[in-house]
């Protein structure tokens, strides 16, 4: 008996959710900010080490969203993984830019105190969080060090060799043998939590 | 370099942790390697989980109005959904598939029929390469027709409900006999307004204009009063823009000097009133 004008709406997974921001819906972008913050804005205060230069980043990526969603091809990737790749790559930029590799690196206990003091909760990615935290625990640990240093610090592979003292075909062999491993360990796993690559 | 070592600069490239000279020979591998690009597609998945290897934090709550006032601008200003190229941009766009080159036979004698066939070549083979790219073109006007097409159905489906509606409205209040009652809004909505017309069967119809959203688990329910008798109605939630209409059957006592009244009540409705009164007709 209760006639209701709007029908109920399922949620919209992420596609959708891009798609819609690309015929111009700042509701859509508005929710996907929201979907998506805390990851993102965790891994660019990681990154930076400023919260600051991570929210100019940020909105950076957002506006960067908005004006190049239309780029986003669901067949090479998800969007998580879009997301992801926009915000790393600009906060890379941003500390190449800088020449805060040093600063960065020298401050590396500053910089897990300050996280330690602001991190919250992520209710929404608790699950996968927890598998990539233990595919990392389970990979030996000059690999770990050397995909956290590609991955946080921007460096490169001679870069990395350098700093470590390390010669260069072994932190290529680390790098290789510790992404295929990550890769097997997250598998299956992550398929099912973050929608499929391809729909 | 062959094949393989390419393959085993992807899992780098995919960390951006490749040198300068490795990554130009894999870029220009790239170009032309189908398998390899969806291979570091792979690669760039794994890649992002690592973000989650970064706690979790909290930006400040200005930051998400600061973004939406300047995304807001930027569409005021024209700028969105342009087309770029990085990395997850369709293959079409940045790639060489389509490199086409003319056909050549070495050692042919060169007469004017041998450079009509080069031209007729060189000829098919922009034309190969036209339609490839109006192909991509058609392919990609295809997805966005489809989602869009989508929605405008949607609507369609929901115009054409309340059509009917008001096809309903006006064959009631066109009949012969038919009434109308005026409901204004309460204190609790001061721009709201409704019609109640009715025919003497009692068939009704509501048309509800400038309610306030209703909270969630909650409906607006019609009530039909005479001689301080409160009669249920039907229930209804109004659209975004705050318009309601209900169709709904009033009882034979209340249609003569009755007074009609739409009160705030729980969405499954309540057999006596409970919430505000929102609009009420005169008594």
């Amino acid at each position: 008996m209760n006639r209701r004008v709007q029908p109920e709406k399922e949620p919209e997974s992420d596609v959708e959710l891009l798609h819609a921001v690309a015929r111009g819906d700042e509701g859509a972008l508005a929710r996907l900010y929201d979907q998506y913050r805390v990851i993102l804005f965790g891994l660019l205060v990681r990154i930076l080490n400023s919260r600051e230069e991570a929210e100019d980043v940020l909105q950076e990526v957002f506006l960067q969203v908005w004006k190049r969603a239309r780029d986003f091809d669901e067949g090479r990737g998800r969007p998580f993984t879009w997301l992801v790749t926009l915000a790393r790559s600009r906060a890379i930029d941003r500390i190449r830019q800088l020449g805060a590799r040093q600063r960065l690196a020298d401050s590396a206990a500053q910089n897990s105190s300050e996280e330690a003091s602001d991190a919250v909760s992520d209710t929404l990615h608790a699950e996968q969080r927890e598998i990539v935290a233990r595919a990392l625990a389970a990979l030996p640990e000059e690999q770990r060090r050397t995909l956290n240093l590609a991955y946080f610090e921007g460096l490169t592979q001679s870069e990395i060799a350098e700093k470590l003292g390390t010669p260069l075909g072994t932190v290529k062999t680390r790098m290789r043998s510790g992404t295929i491993k990550l890769r097997e360990l997250l598998g299956d796993q992550m398929k099912g939590l973050l929608g499929p690559a391809t729909n | 370099m062959v094949h393989q070592d390419y393959k085993e600069l992807l899992a780098a490239k995919a960390l951006t942790a490749l040198d300068a000279e490795d990554a130009r020979a894999l870029e220009t591998h790239l170009e032309s390697c189908v398998d390899c690009r969806a291979e570091l597609v792979e690669w760039e998945q794994t890649a992002a989980f690592l973000a989650m290897d970064a706690d979790p934090v909290e930006p400040s709550p200005e930051l998400r109005q600061r973004i939406l006032t300047s995304v807001s601008r930027a569409a005021r200003d024209g700028e969105f959904a342009q087309t770029g190229t990085d990395s997850f941009a369709t293959p079409s766009r940045q790639t060489t598939e389509s490199r086409v080159l003319p056909f050549e036979r070495p050692g042919a004698r060169v007469s004017s029929w041998g450079s009509m066939q080069t031209i007729g070549a060189i000829a098919a083979g922009l034309a190969l390469i036209a339609l490839l790219a109006s192909l991509v073109v058609l392919w990609q006007q295809n997805r966005e027709s489809q989602s869009e097409l989508a929605r405008v159905s949607t609507q369609l489906l929901e115009a054409n409900a309340q059509l009917s509606r008001q096809r309903e409205a006006v064959a009631l209040i066109t009949s012969p006999g038919s009434r109308m009652a005026k409901l204004a809004g309460t204190k609790d909505a001061p721009g709201a307004h409704a019609t109640l017309a009715y025919d003497q069967n009692g068939h009704a119809m509501l048309m509800a204009k400038g309610l306030p959203a209703v909270p969630k688990g909650m409906a607006y329910q019609l009530w039909f009063i005479k001689d301080n008798k409160k009669m249920p109605g039907k229930v209804f939630t109004p659209d975004t823009a705050g318009n309601g209409m209900l169709q709904d059957e009033i009882p034979s006592v209340a249609r003569e000097a009755g007074v009609f009244a739409i009160t705030l009540e729980p969405e499954s409705g309540v057999k006596a009133p409970t919430g505000s009164i929102y609009l009420v007709s005169a008594i």
